[in-house]
């Protein structure tokens, strides 16, 4: 297990895709509303997309046509290419393929020390 | 074996028989021959011009407005259990004059009631409407539901409209109350993309891409999450492009939920769930094949067979669906699943039969 010091926390607006590298790991980082740090691999597990250049939305809902809201207890990060969406708190695609399968980014645990993130790889 | 043959169509011998049922002013407007039909945009090639040619009637009368020829000829003939009624003439077509179409639907419905379902215990009727006066069509769909031979409302497919609008919710709404299921046809004014083509032939190649955005249509504006007792049957549009429509779907799905978040299941799953497409047109492909097919499709109750009698393009029982598929498929696709659709029983002889 290693520790990477990645980045200041001051350098995470909440709601941002920030990436970093973790020794030689290219991984991406986002603050949540709630001041949490995640942190997950940089490539998307769909087709290999660098996730730093997605973007970080809150979760649509509806349960009517047209009556679109959103949850703004739930952020998803969105891949660059084709858009699918992964909750920020879990890693997990939020729509599973025809076999069941959930995608998951690789998640990785944070650590703040000070105004230091450390990522453990 | 029990046969259901979910498309069979009926007709009338000439718009005046529906003057009985019409109200004034309609009724006189039709009477005096002031409105000659919906025009036929193209030319029939085949040797009955678009009927088979072997559906004659003595005196002359239109195809398939004579119930004897059509009993002697497709019920009796092939011994069917239930034939689905789904009509020829569809208001629908009809641009303009929204209270002269829905006054022809509710009169098609009761020439429909007296002249065809009245005759004969095996004929499952659908409800005509005109769809581009959706209050008027639930309204019409409220009254026909009653009728105990009515089992679904005819959705006609032209060339300007995709019901999962929500202008047409009202249509869906009264069907779901009604407890009744849906059916989609083309008609003789459906077409591709860039229209019909130039020749009869193309034409016909390009109806299934006239239902298919039928069924995009309706999952994506979320008729199906929102109506989850009703079922959607697609006659005579094609079945082999149902594998790539529900991939296709799941993939958009899974790239724009952020869009549509009112769809809950994969589009694939509404489908396999709640969809039937009719067999005919066949298109003479191998046993290995339709299985191939079916295991894309990721279910086999989703096929279900139709003649499509009087048309040229009859489907025969005896010999469209390949022998060589395995027997408990052939029932399926021959009653089963249709008799799931309809919510019908087969009468217990059929069925012993069956069984045996
Ligand atoms: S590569 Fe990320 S969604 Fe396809």
């Amino acid at each position: 297990m290693a520790r990477h010091t990645v980045c200041r926390l001051k350098d995470l607006p909440v709601g941002k895709i920030v990436p970093a590298n973790a020794g030689r790991a290219r991984i991406v980082l986002s603050r949540t509303e709630t001041g949490e740090v995640k942190a997950f691999a940089g490539r998307c597990p769909h087709q290999g997309a660098h996730l730093e250049f997605g973007c970080i939305s809150d979760l649509t809902q509806a349960e009517r046509p047209n009556e679109v809201s959103v949850d703004k207890s739930c952020s998803v990060l969105r891949c660059p290419w084709h858009g699918f969406e992964f909750s920020l708190a879990t890693g997990q695609a939020v729509v599973a393929d025809d076999r069941g399968h959930f995608l998951k980014l690789r998640r990785y645990n944070v650590e703040i020390d000070g105004d230091d993130v450390v990522v453990v790889t | 074996m029990p046969i259901i043959d979910t498309d069979v169509h009926e007709s009338f011998s000439s718009l005046q028989d529906l003057v009985p049922y019409l109200p004034d002013p309609y009724k006189g407007w039709i009477a005096q021959g002031a409105w000659r039909g919906i025009p036929q945009p193209f030319c029939y090639t085949s040797p009955g011009n678009g009927n088979r040619a072997d559906v004659v009637t003595e005196d002359g009368a239109p195809v398939a407005s004579d119930y004897d020829l059509m009993r002697r000829q497709v019920l009796d003939e092939y011994d069917l259990t239930y034939a689905v009624l789904t009509g020829y003439f569809y208001p629908t077509m009809l641009k303009l004059q929204y209270g002269l179409g829905t006054a022809l639907a509710a009169a098609y419905n009761d020439y429909c009631a007296e002249h065809w379902l009245a005759k004969d215990e095996r004929f499952i009727g659908s409800i005509q409407i005109f769809a581009r006066d959706p209050q008027a069509a639930a309204r019409e769909i409220d009254r026909m539901s009653d009728h105990p031979q009515m089992r679904q409302v005819m959705l006609p497919v032209v060339d300007d409209i995709a019901y999962g609008d929500p202008a047409y919710r009202p249509i869906f709404e009264a069907a779901d109350r009604n407890e009744i299921m849906i059916s989609f046809h083309h008609t003789t004014h459906a077409q591709g993309p860039y229209g019909m083509g130039l020749h009869y032939m193309e034409r016909r190649a390009l109806l299934p891409i006239s239902l298919m955005p039928q069924v995009i249509s309706l999952i994506v504006n979320g008729v199906f999450d929102n109506f989850p007792n009703l079922r959607f049957m697609v006659l005579e549009g094609g079945f082999s492009w149902l594998p790539h429509v529900m991939w296709r779907l799941d993939r958009d799905y899974r790239m724009g939920r952020v869009e549509v978040p009112w769809i809950k299941k994969l589009p694939s799953t509404h489908c396999r769930e709640r969809l039937k497409l009719s067999t005919q047109p066949t298109e003479d492909i191998s046993a290995e094949n339709w299985i191939k097919l079916i295991e894309l499709m990721g279910t086999d109750e989703i096929l279900v067979f139709s003649t499509d009698y009087p048309h040229f393009d009859f489907d025969s029982p005896n010999a469209a669906i390949p022998r060589g598929l395995p027997d408990d498929l052939r029932e399926k696709i021959f009653w089963k699943n249709a008799a799931a659709f309809y919510d019908i029983d087969v009468p217990l002889a059929a069925a012993s039969i069956a069984a045996e």
